[in-house]
């Protein structure tokens, strides 16, 4: 049962106390958004987003023309650009955000759900999408909205700019509008970009499995239509996203069998039919049961879930305690391998592993500089971990499935970072009577798992089996 | 008379698929032969990497996107100018393509289509083995398989024990140690997990750990040339190259799918110069979810399409050529009005390429592998058997 905590959470860590009941302990943490446990500071992310617009425009517009036969001088300016724009920082701002509630909240369950949306409206390696955004849009458009319903959600993560821009739908112009005819008239061709209408279905709500065809995606892409930044001479692709009528495909669009007036309306109204649809709820509720029990789930496990769903109508903290309990019954059943952010999570939680840099010193850093090593470390880990959540490769995030992250070379990682994490502990944390107690704490078999450990003398070997243990491996 | 160009290829310098006559494969132990799988993510674009030549209907459908100075093959398709390796290949007789291909999938969706790429099969997420990894079962290849990526592939699923090689920058736990995780994991019937283990345990014991070596492509090609070189190193390799989901600014010559067919061909050129002589017996073929639309879109891109085409490379090829019975690409020609079709379903090549590579007859391939699929025997068309 004590699995319970890593595989809902992170473990329990030393100042954690043992909760009488851990189902309540759990349940109690998903009804309020809480304040950020990181006392640094956080951006907005408009203004993330003019971090981005700064660049690309410094880049695009001015230094490509300028050093037009100078590469060099092209190769060193473009460097302090990304400087000046604070290209190599932002991202490990947000990694810090992240982490810390997992590491420092008093809602870590919130906090491991917030990860398992985050991935399920992924923002894959784009552009420069991760170094200003992604990590912002986490925050603003999912985090905010999990004691929401899942419906709106969707419809903020659908028109929310990374996800416009990540999914291409700024080159989404209805064949017959306004744009295209002018298009035409120039000499240019214009026409419909399925990429971000297929994923909306495909990946975000419904899934292939409501058997929708080729012709629901393109008319789900001419609903889309219109859907795109404002576009500006100075922001160029980086403004607000509005829904612009001369770029919509005009006429009615019919999508699994309903049709849909043309105009601003038409996107929410089908969002509204999708998330209602009976295969969202069943896909959403596989994927959490996924994500949180094992591999392959049950109809049985999904079944709570789904009912939650249906009875809150999406009504996402009732969905999520559902989960919380599905996992709780099925936690001596079931193990599930933790990906690697998570289980670097586990194990800095558990043993207390000194894990995110300091507000302090992350405040320290100021535009034009160039962050420092400590500063940056978040980001280096993850990626050395293989599995750095804003650079999932494609944009259905990071796999969910054990088989995808049994690797030799992803298992090297964690035995060297395992090692690597000790020597970042506080020494009064590298004793045998620290380790004592927080394998009683968080494992139903102590003596068994303090035995293992125990063939090896020397403290940061125990750790690095400790932690690579099938039992902490899998939760 | 008006040739019509389907007809006139056929009639050509590119050879037809005629159903192969299945000639029993000797077993031949003498020689270890090597196979090496790119996969190409996000949608090759084989009209791009391997154009038609004076197709009035390519030219008008893609007016933005047509290359300068391609490298002419034969008289129907030339070679992407980026790909100078793959062209010196091509010279010596150790390079040819397969065109107007592709796998029985016509969806359109990558994640779909990446999953049926890697397991062969027809419906989605269906399969839980790459076909790789189960020809590799049929060959009894067990620890044989390398993958030149941080996650496995699915691809060389199917098999257990496969390497994979990334270097990380740090050193590894002291051998002791590995053993050690390794007992705990065989004492809890963790099998998966064991099998890592000693993978990793034998790693530490050939080198000294720390050696950080660069994670390029080209780079990590030219250590799996030297392994799979070696008599006793692996038998099979895995790339990756990604990027090829060119939905904007697709370009010409330096666009963005340039870019990764670059990617691409880099690969090629380390392979060759790892594997030394070796090259004479390997095969190395690219592989796709699907190929791209012929019309550019509104973001001088191009949207998921259907056919693609192969690059195949090494000694164990029998000659330089384009394979393909090329359908055409006037409008009813194509897939649904707007894609590339597919003449010839791509399992039948890496079906032939396993039966060749691992001296497996070609009817059990087919059969343990893809379920008795159609597919059709090409060893003896494409390959030295």
């Amino acid at each position: 049962m004590k699995n319970f905590y890593r595989k809902v959470a992170f473990g329990l860590g030393p100042k954690d106390e043992v909760p009488s009941d851990p189902l309540k302990w759990a349940t109690s943490q998903l009804n309020e958004i809480p304040e950020y446990s990181w006392k640094g500071k956080i951006l907005p992310e408009k203004e993330l987003r003019n971090y981005y617009r700064d660049y690309v425009y410094g880049d695009r517009k001015v230094l490509r023309k300028k050093f037009k036969n100078d590469k060099e001088g092209y190769k060193r300016e473009k460097n302090k650009l990304r400087h000046l724009t604070g290209q190599k920082f932002w991202w490990n701002l947000e990694l810090c955000i992240r982490h810390s509630e997992a590491l420092k909240s008093q809602t870590p369950v919130l906090a491991k759900l917030w990860y398992f949306w985050g991935n399920h409206f992924a923002i894959s390696e784009k552009d420069f999408l991760a170094q200003y955004t992604t990590g912002a849009y986490q925050r603003e458009v999912i985090r905010a909205n999990m004691n929401q319903n899942f419906e709106k959600m969707v419809q903020e993560a659908t028109v929310a700019w990374t996800m416009i821009h990540h999914l291409d739908n700024n080159d989404n112009v209805g064949p017959k509008s306004q744009e295209a005819q002018w298009a035409k008239e120039k000499g240019r061709k214009v026409g419909v970009n399925e990429n971000h209408a297929r994923e909306l279905l495909e990946l975000h709500t419904v899934s292939p499995d409501c058997g929708y065809t080729q012709e629901d995606v393109i008319q789900m892409a001419y609903v889309m239509s219109g859907w795109r930044p404002n576009w500006g001479k100075k922001r160029l692709e980086t403004g607000d996203v509005h829904f612009n009528y001369e770029y919509h495909q005009p006429g009615t669009k019919r999508i699994l069998g309903k049709k849909y007036k043309s105009g601003r309306k038409s996107l929410s109204a089908v969002i509204t039919d999708l998330v209602n649809h009976p295969s969202c709820r069943e896909y959403i509720a596989m994927k959490l049961c996924r994500y949180f029990i094992n591999d392959n789930p049950t109809k049985e496990m999904m079944e709570p879930i789904i009912k939650a769903w249906e009875k809150s109508d999406g009504f996402l903290p009732d969905v999520h305690k559902a989960v919380v309990e599905v996992a709780f019954n099925y936690s001596d059943k079931f193990k599930k391998f933790q990906n690697p952010e998570n289980w670097l999570l586990i194990m800095s939680k558990m043993s207390d592993v000194e894990l995110i840099p300091t507000p302090k010193l992350m405040d320290l850093y100021a535009l034009g500089l160039k962050p420092t090593h400590e500063q940056r470390s978040l980001e280096y880990l993850l990626r050395e971990l293989g599995h750095h959540p804003y650079l999932a490769k494609q944009p259905n995030g990071w796999s969910d499935v054990s088989d995808d992250w049994m690797s030799p070379e992803l298992l090297i990682r964690r035995l060297v970072y395992a090692k690597e994490a000790y020597y970042k502990k506080n020494r009064k944390s590298q004793t045998n009577e620290f380790y004592e107690e927080m394998v009683e704490k968080n494992y139903d078999n102590p003596s068994e798992i303090l035995k293992t450990i125990n063939q090896q003398g020397d403290l940061s070997n125990k750790h690095v089996i400790l932690f690579n243990l099938p039992e902490t491996l899998k939760s | 008379m008006k040739i019509s160009r389907r007809n006139f290829l056929k009639g050509s310098a590119t050879t037809l698929f005629l159903a192969g006559f299945n000639f029993p494969v000797l077993a031949n132990t003498t020689k270890k032969k090597n196979l090496v799988i790119i996969m190409l993510r996000g949608g090759m674009d084989g009209l791009c990497a391997v154009p038609i030549i004076g197709d009035k209907n390519f030219e008008k459908k893609r007016k933005d996107l047509i290359l300068d100075e391609t490298i002419k093959l034969n008289s129907d398709f030339a070679l992407h100018p980026k790909l100078k390796n793959f062209y010196n290949l091509w010279q010596n007789n150790l390079g040819a393509i397969v065109h107007a291909t592709n796998i029985p999938y016509t969806k359109r969706s990558h994640f779909d289509g990446q999953n049926l790429m890697e397991t062969g099969g027809h419906i989605p997420y269906a399969i839980k083995t790459g076909w790789l990894g189960r020809g590799m079962k049929l060959g009894e290849l067990k620890g044989d398989g390398l993958a030149l990526a941080l996650p496995m592939p699915l691809l060389l699923r199917g098999i257990p024990s496969n390497d994979n090689f990334y270097p990380s920058k740090k050193r590894l736990p002291r051998t002791e140690l590995l053993q050690l995780l390794k007992s705990i994991y065989a004492g809890k019937s963790e099998h998966d997990l064991a099998n890592m283990m000693e993978i990793i345990a034998n790693r530490s014991m050939m080198s000294s750990g720390g050696t950080s070596m660069s994670r390029k492509n080209s780079s990590l090609a030219l250590k799996a040339g030297l392994e799979l070189k070696k008599i006793n190193g692996p038998r099979v390799a895995v790339f990756e190259v990604d990027g090829f989901d060119t939905h904007a600014a697709q370009g010409g010559v330096n666009g963005s799918h340039s870019d990764s067919l670059i990617e691409m061909d880099s690969i090629f050129k380390s392979l060759e110069k790892g594997l030394g002589p070796e090259i004479e017996n390997t095969l190395v073929l690219t592989l796709t979810e699907f190929g791209r639309t012929i019309e550019q879109n509104g973001g001088r891109g191009t949207e998921h399409g259907y056919g693609s085409a192969i690059f195949m490379a090494g000694g164990l090829l029998k000659q330089s050529q384009v394979y393909t019975d090329w359908p055409g690409l006037r409008k009813k020609e194509l897939f649904e009005g707007r894609d590339l079709n597919s003449t010839i379903d791509a399992r039948s090549i890496y079906a032939s390429a396993m039966s060749t590579v691992f001296d497996i007859d070609f009817k059990r391939i087919q059969k343990k592998v893809f379920w008795g699929d159609k597919l059709q025997n090409l060893s003896e068309k494409l390959f030295k058997v």
